[in-house]
């Protein structure tokens, strides 16, 4: 598939709620290419602070306009740069990159849509496909688990709004909606009767990974969203690596790597026992 | 930026002999930064390029190091792949025709847990038809010697450069660690054992660690930094080098303009390996290049060569009574 580097031009810039930005950029080449679960990789600055591209899921993408947009989180020097960029600049992609999600595989069967926190973002885009390829009256029972730590962190509604789609919220501290887990609550409705054919999802590692032990225990479809530093994106450095299920020789150790394989896994296909809790690093950069 | 210069017929000779290898241009990539060529060959013509480094490459194939590998810090990063690659017979299989086909002269980088496993590789890939030279990586584990690395004894280096040559009789490149107390020594002893070249250098041993969770910030505890951090080193290793040895040098570190890669030749390096950079800019060395090229001009330099290791150590005293006058450096 080509790859594309181009110039993009920031249309708008939005300040959604606490540290989460709503980022429009112009890129006609990169927005006619992508597809939900793809992502960009983004330098914030020119100089060598910080020196690596960014990447950062597509949360819309609107081909004939010849934009896109991100959903992002401030966490570090890079993003805080990235949030300080006015409606004008312009910024450098790599892209469209990643293996990106597979569209359901029935065509009204229901769908469960799993999201915590900035992990909305590449669903969002999902969802909007979905619901453009099914039809908004064929859609199906198409729901939405979102949750973050606490209500302060939950987007708007307005960037909800998706016709035909039911969403159940969550938070840690129960300031708004379910007090609890995402997955709990995605649980709660499946005892009630809710049986998705496939679940997608993309959150913190801890969340994902109870979503990919339901989905084994279960024999459900589910194509999760996985992270993993990033250098380049494109295969070539080998660093962005995650160790993976050798189901047929258990003993073995070989790694997929999140830019090239991935960021879509499948809930089978990672080895989660041998993930190591350096990869769930809490950012520090608001300490300091 | 065209200044009035003496131009000379237009285009500038970047060609560079690099012992028994002659190569278009002294520009390349670094092993372990560009994959195969193939990641990168949809955002320029591969052509450009003086030759292609492919990452490191073992007999049989290797997993790597656990996750995470990589971190950022100020100015570079660090790494702990743990030489991860497809082993020998895929290389050849796989992506060497790749490489073959389009056309640019390409170095297999190769690295072994024996002196012996050097020497295989060494003839499996000698007559491989594509093949323009061997850069041996002297910076990996040596098992044998219990974990120290071949590239920190100038003995080991020797005798893995003995066993290289003996096997093939394509160019060799022997790729130096800076994390040695005199590199020079080492350098001469890998040339002394028949290494046509000297590249240096590898990645510095860095540590990187998160006070909240107490745990270092890589799965191997301590990687190899790169990137513009690293530079000031590595121009420092390759000033040393290239005078504690006849054979070319090339430079690598850091490098991510073409000034930087103008530092390099300047003080002593043939050519120069791009790294860390084509992670951020995937036409950088594109863009080296052709500030190289453009440099030639502005300076009036009907070949490169010339500009090579034309540091000048003397001092100037630029406002004493005589204008002219300078003495000699006692540092040289
Ligand atoms: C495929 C992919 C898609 C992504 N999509 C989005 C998105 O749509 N929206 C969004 O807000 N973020 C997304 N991320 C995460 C985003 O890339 C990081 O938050 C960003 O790189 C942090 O950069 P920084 O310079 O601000 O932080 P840094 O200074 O680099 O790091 C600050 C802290 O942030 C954390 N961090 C850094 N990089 C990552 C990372 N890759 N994943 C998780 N935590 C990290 C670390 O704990 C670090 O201590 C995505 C990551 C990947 C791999
Ligand atoms: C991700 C990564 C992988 C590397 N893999 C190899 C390798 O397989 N063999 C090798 O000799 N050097 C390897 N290196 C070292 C580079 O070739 C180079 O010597 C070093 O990065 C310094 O140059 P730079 O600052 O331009 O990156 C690797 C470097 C990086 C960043
Ligand atoms: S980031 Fe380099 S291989 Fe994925």
């Amino acid at each position: 598939m080509e790859k594309i580097i181009e110039e993009a031009r920031i249309v708008s810039r939005q300040l959604v709620r606490g540290q989460i930005f709503r980022l429009r950029l112009h890129a006609p080449n990169i927005s006619g290419a992508a597809r939900p679960g793809q992502f960009v990789m983004l330098r914030v600055c020119e100089g060598i602070d910080p020196l690596l591209r960014r990447p950062f899921s597509f949360s819309r993408v609107d081909a004939a306009e010849g934009d896109f947009e991100i959903l992002y989180r401030v966490v570090g020097r890079g993003t805080l740069l990235l949030s300080r960029l006015l409606p004008g600049a312009s910024l450098s992609l790599v892209g469209p990159l990643g293996n990106g999600f597979e569209l359901p595989l029935t065509s009204s069967s229901p769908l469960a849509f799993l999201a915590g926190g900035i992990g909305l973002a590449p669903l969002l885009e999902l969802i909007a496909r979905v619901i453009s390829e099914r039809g908004q009256k064929g859609a199906g029972e198409l729901r939405l688990f979102y949750g973050a730590r606490t209500a302060e962190e939950l987007l708007p509604e307005d960037l909800l709004c998706l016709p035909g789609l039911r969403i159940d919220f969550a938070t840690d501290d129960g300031t708004f909606g379910y007090k609890g887990r995402i997955t709990h609550m995605f649980e709660e409705a499946v005892a009630e009767g809710f049986g998705p054919s496939e679940i997608y999802s993309c959150g913190p590692l801890a969340m994902q990974y109870n979503v990919a032990k339901w989905a084994l225990a279960n024999k459900t479809m589910a194509q999760l969203s996985l992270e993993s530093l990033i250098a380049w994106g494109l295969g070539a450095c080998l660093g962005c690596a995650l160790p993976a299920a050798t189901p047929e020789d258990p003993g073995a150790e070989r790694f997929v790597h999140v830019c090239e394989d991935g960021p879509i896994f499948s809930a089978g296909s990672i080895k989660w026992n041998k993930i190591l809790s350096q990869q769930t690093v809490v950012p520090t950069f608001p300490f300091n | 930026m065209e200044q009035n210069t003496v131009t000379t017929n237009g285009c500038p000779d970047l060609s560079v002999q690099l012992g028994p290898l002659r190569l278009k241009n002294p520009v390349m990539s670094a092993s372990g930064t560009f994959g195969y060529g193939e990641e990168y060959a949809g955002f320029f013509d591969l052509r450009r390029l003086g030759a292609v480094v492919v990452k490191g490459i073992s007999l049989l194939p290797r997993a790597g190091n656990p996750a995470p590998r990589i971190v950022e810090t100020p100015g570079g990063m660090m790494n702990a792949i743990g030489l991860e690659n497809v082993g020998v017979e895929r290389f050849v299989r796989l992506k060497l025709p790749f490489l073959r086909e389009s056309g640019v002269p390409v170095i297999a980088n190769i690295f072994g847990n024996t002196v012996e496993e050097y020497g295989e590789l060494a003839s499996r890939l000698d007559g491989e038809p594509g093949m323009s030279a061997l850069e041996i990586n002297v910076s990996c584990p040596n098992v044998k010697k219990g974990g120290m690395v071949f590239g920190t004894d100038p003995a080991m280096t020797a005798a893995v450069v003995r066993a290289v040559r003996a096997a093939t009789t394509l160019p060799l490149v022997t790729k130096l660690t800076p994390n040695v107390t005199s590199i020079s020594e080492v350098a001469r002893a890998a040339e002394g054992a028949g290494s046509d070249m000297i590249s240096c250098i590898n990645t510095l041993a860095a540590m990187a660690v998160d006070v909240f969770s107490r745990r270092p910030r890589l799965a191997n505890l301590i990687g190899g930094l790169s990137g513009p951090a690293v530079k000031p080193v590595a121009l420092r290793c390759v000033y040393e080098v290239s005078r504690a040895v006849k054979c070319p040098v090339i430079g690598i570190g850091g490098i991510a303009s073409p000034t930087d890669a103008l530092e390099f030749l300047l003080v002593g390096a043939s050519a120069v390996q791009v790294g860390t950079a084509n992670f951020i800019n995937p036409a950088v060395m594109v863009e080296i290049l052709e500030g190289i090229e453009r440099f030639a001009r502005v300076e009036g330099l009907a070949e490169l060569q010339s500009f090579i290791g034309s540091l000048d150590t003397s001092c100037l005293f630029p406002f004493s009574e005589d204008a002219c006058s300078f003495i000699q450096s006692e540092i040289s």
